[in-house]
C-alpha cells in the first residue's frame, strides 16, 4: 500500500525527520529541542514516561499541533509546521492513545470513512447513486473488505462502533488508518490496556503491515517486551528531551533510559 | 421464521449495499408506497371512513407529509452532521417567499440595472425556493466552523428572529399587500391544476418519496459518512483528510434546501395564503422535536417524529369528545401540551434514541425469536 504524492522514497533512506523542535503550552515544555528521523519502511518505537511528549510529537508530525521552533521534513520537503490536510494526503495515518472513533457509526463506515481522501464522485451522482458513485462505493468496499479480512473482524462490520469491547475498538480504529493507506502510520500506545492475547494479535498486525505492505511505523508503547520485539529503532524520550536514539539493545543499556526509568532525580 | 435474512445470502456488494438489504424489509417498503400511492387515493375517491370528508387528508396526511420533508432536512444537519439548529421556521420561510416571488415574478429596481423576471411557473419556483434556503443555510452556516453546540444554537436563532423580521417588515417580499398576507400563486404542474386534497396530497407525496430516496442516498455514501464522522470526532475526522469546511457547509446547503421546499410546500400546498407567523420560533422547535422524538440521524425517524408530534394533538383533541366529556377547548388544548410534553420526556428517558431505535431494537429482537440472544 502506498499513498499518492511526493517524490518517491527508496527503503532505508529518511521519509521523515524533525529538526530541533519545541513545542509548549504556556509554561509547559512538551517537547524541548528534539531531533530524529524515520526511515522508510523501518518499524520506530518512541518510548518514555508518562508526559514525556511522546503524543505531542506524533500530534506534531500529523499537523495537529504546530511546534513554536524547528522543521519537519516529510517526503523531501521541509516546514515549520504540517498541516492536519497535507499530512492526511501525504500519506500519514494515526490511531489515538485515547480510542477516537466515530462512536454513531458502524465498523464498516467507521473504516470506509478511510476512504474518503480516495472516493471523487461529487454530489450529484452520490445522490443519485448510480454511475461513478456506485462503482466507486463498491470499489472501495472491495479494499475495504479486504483490511476487514485482515485484521478478521468481520462478524462485527455491522456492529456500532461504541458497542464493541475496548480491544476491538482498538482493532477497528487501526482499520480505519490502514484504509487509508498510509505511507506512514502513527500508532499511539495501539496496545495500551490490552490482555496478553490482544497484544500478540495486535503485534502480529502490526509487523504484517509492515512486511507485506511496506508501511513505515512510528510506534508509542510502553511495554518493553513489544518495544524490543517489534521495533528496528527506538527513540526515547523524558520530560520533552530527546535522552537515547537507537537499536532496542543499545537504548535498553544507556544508564540515562534506565535513570529515566527507575526515577532517578536530574 | 416470518422475519429471517438466512437464506437470503448476498452474492456482491452492491446487493448488500441496498438501502434495504432484507427482503421483508423491501417488500414492507413496496407495500407502504403502494398503500400511499393507489390505496390512499382510491379510498379517498369512494370515501371510506375515515376518508370521508377529506378531514384526514387536509388536516394529517398533508402537513404530516410536509413536516416530515422538513424534519429530514434538519435531520441532515443536526442528526447527521451534528449540527445544532433552531433556524428551521427561517429556512422554510425562506423557501416559502422565495418561491412566492418567482411565482409572482421579482422586480428589483436597482438604480444602474434593474433585476426583473417574470412569473415563474410553480415548479421551478418551489425549487428556487429550495436553492434560496440552499444560499442562506451556508451563510448561517459559516459560524459553524467556529462555532459549536449551543453556542451555533444561537446563532441559527438569530437567523429566526432575523427573517421574521424581514418577512413582516420588508414589504417587497410580500408584495406590497396591506395585509402582510400573501396568497399562492395556481399550482399549475404543466398544465395539471392540483386542487382537490387528494391531488395536493399526491403533489407532496411525490416531492417526499423523492427526496427521502435521495437524502437516503447522501446518507449512506460518502458525503454522509463525513457528516457523521464531523459530528461524532471533529479532530480525527480532519486528521483524515476530512474538511470540516466542505462537511459542515454541503449539510447546511443540502439540510436548507430541503427545509426550503417543504416551506414552500406548506405555503404552496397546505396554507395556500399565510403570514410570516407561519414559520416562526414554534415551528423550529416543532420540527426539532420531530427529529428528537424520532431519531437523531435515522431517515426514517424523521417520519415517525413527525407522525408522533402532528398526530398525537390531533388524537388528544379528539379523545374527550370522542368519550362525550364536557370539557372546554381552552382545557383541552392545556392538556394537549401537558400530555405531550410528559410523552415527550417519558419516551426520551426510556429510549434516548427515539422511535427510530425502538424500531431497530424491535426488529433484532423479531430476528432472533422466539430466542432471547
Ligand atoms: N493540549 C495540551 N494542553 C496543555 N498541555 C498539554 C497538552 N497536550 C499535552 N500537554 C502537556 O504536554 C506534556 C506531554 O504530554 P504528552 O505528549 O501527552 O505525553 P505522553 O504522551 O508522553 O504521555 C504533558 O505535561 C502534558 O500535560
Ligand atoms: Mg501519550
Amino acid at each position: 500500500m502506498r499513498a499518492t504524492g511526493g517524490p518517491e522514497i527508496a527503503v532505508g533512506d529518511v521519509l521523515l525527520s524533525v529538526e530541533a523542535v519545541s513545542l509548549s503550552f504556556g509554561g509547559v515544555k512538551a517537547v524541548s529541542d528534539v531531533s530524529f528521523d524515520i526511515r522508510k519502511g523501518e518499524i520506530r518505537a518512541i518510548i518514555g514516561p508518562n508526559g514525556a511528549g511522546k503524543t505531542s510529537m506524533l500530534n506534531i508530525i500529523n499537523g495537529f499541533y504546530h511546534p513554536q521552533h524547528g522543521r519537519i521534513t516529510f517526503k523531501g520537503a521541509t516546514r515549520s509546521r504540517m498541516r492536519p490536510h497535507e499530512a492526511a494526503r501525504g500519506g500519514i495515518a494515526r490511531t489515538f492513545q485515547n480510542v477516537a472513533l466515530f462512536k454513531g457509526m458502524t465498523a464498516l463506515d467507521n473504516i470506509m470513512a478511510g476512504r474518503t481522501l480516495k472516493m471523487h464522485a461529487n454530489l450529484f451522482w452520490q445522490m443519485l447513486r448510480v454511475g461513478p458513485a456506485l462503482k466507486e462505493e463498491i470499489e472501495h468496499r472491495h479494499r475495504v473488505e479486504e483490511i476487514i479480512d485482515f485484521l478478521k473482524i468481520q462478524d462485527i462490520r455491522r456492529v456500532p462502533v461504541a458497542r464493541l469491547p475496548y480491544g476491538l475498538q482498538k482493532r477497528v480504529e487501526l482499520g480505519r488508518a490502514l484504509a487509508m493507506e498510509p505511507e506512514l502510520l502513527l500508532l499511539d500506545e495501539p496496545m495500551a490496556g490490552m490482555n496478553l492475547e490482544e497484544k500478540e494479535d495486535m503485534s502480529r498486525f502490526v509487523l504484517d503491515v509492515n512486511d507485506h505492505f511496506g508501511t513505515t511505523v512510528a510506534l508509542i508503547e510502553h511495554d518493553m517486551g513489544v518495544v524490543m520485539d517489534l521495533s528496528d529503532r527506538v527513540v526515547v524520550l523524558d520530560h520533552g528531551i530527546k535522552i537515547a536514539d537507537g537499536t532496542p539493545d543499545e537504548v535498553k543499556n544507556n544508564q540515562a533510559v534506565i535513570d529515566a526509568y527507575l526515577g532517578v532525580a536530574h | 421464521m416470518l422475519y429471517r435474512e438466512t437464506g437470503q445470502f448476498k452474492t456482491s456488494y452492491a446487493a448488500d449495499m441496498a438501502i434495504f438489504p432484507i427482503r421483508q424489509d423491501r417488500i414492507a417498503l413496496y407495500v407502504l408506497l403502494a398503500i400511499a400511492f393507489i390505496g390512499i387515493p382510491v379510498l379517498d375517491a369512494l370515501q371510506v371512513w375515515p376518508f370521508a370528508g377529506e378531514y384526514l387528508l387536509r388536516a394529517i396526511l398533508i402537513p404530516f407529509l410536509i413536516l416530515s420533508l422538513a424534519a429530514v432536512g434538519l435531520n441532515i444537519l443536526t442528526g447527521y452532521c451534528g449540527q445544532l439548529s433552531l433556524g428551521s421556521g427561517a429556512f422554510m420561510a425562506v423557501g416559502a417567499y422565495s418561491a412566492y416571488k418567482f411565482g409572482t415574478g421579482v422586480h428589483l429596481p436597482l438604480g444602474l440595472f434593474d433585476i426583473a423576471i417574470p412569473a415563474l411557473p410553480v415548479l421551478p419556483s418551489i425549487l428556487l425556493g429550495g436553492v434560496m434556503a440552499a444560499a442562506v443555510g451556508i451563510l448561517f452556516g459559516v459560524p459553524s466552523l467556529r462555532i459549536k453546540g449551543l453556542y451555533l444554537a444561537v446563532a441559527t436563532l438569530a437567523a429566526q428572529f432575523f427573517f421574521d423580521w424581514v418577512f413582516i417588515r420588508v414589504q417587497w417580499f410580500t408584495n406590497y399587500t396591506s395585509s402582510g398576507s400573501v396568497t399562492a400563486p395556481e399550482l399549475n404542474f404543466f398544465g395539471l391544476i392540483v386542487n382537490k386534497p387528494v391531488e395536493r396530497y399526491l403533489l407532496c407525496l411525490i416531492f417526499v418519496t423523492v427526496v427521502a430516496l435521495l437524502a437516503k442516498n447522501l446518507v449512506r455514501g460518502n458525503i454522509g459518512r463525513q457528516w457523521m464522522a464531523i459530528r461524532d470526532m471533529d479532530i480525527a475526522a480532519e486528521l483524515m483528510g476530512i474538511r470540516p469546511l466542505y462537511a459542515k457547509l454541503t449539510a447546511f446547503a443540502i439540510s436548507s434546501f430541503i427545509m426550503g421546499i417543504a416551506g414552500a410546500l406548506w405555503a404552496f400546498v397546505y396554507l395556500g395564503s399565510w403570514e410570516p407567523l407561519a414559520f416562526n420560533i414554534d415551528r423550529s422547535f416543532q420540527i426539532l422535536f420531530m427529529v428528537i422524538i424520532g431519531g437523531l440521524g435515522s431517515i426514517l425517524g424523521s417520519f415517525l417524529g413527525a407522525a408522533f408530534i402532528l398526530v398525537l394533538p390531533i388524537m388528544l383533541d379528539q379523545v374527550p369528545h370522542a368519550l362525550g366529556i364536557p370539557i372546554s377547548v381552552e382545557t383541552v388544548s392545556l392538556l394537549v401540551f401537558v400530555v405531550t410534553g410528559a410523552l415527550i420526556c417519558w419516551l426520551l428517558i426510556v429510549e434516548p434514541h427515539g422511535f427510530a431505535r425502538l424500531w431497530l431494537t424491535g426488529k433484532e429482537k423479531l430476528r432472533l425469536w422466539p430466542y432471547p440472544y
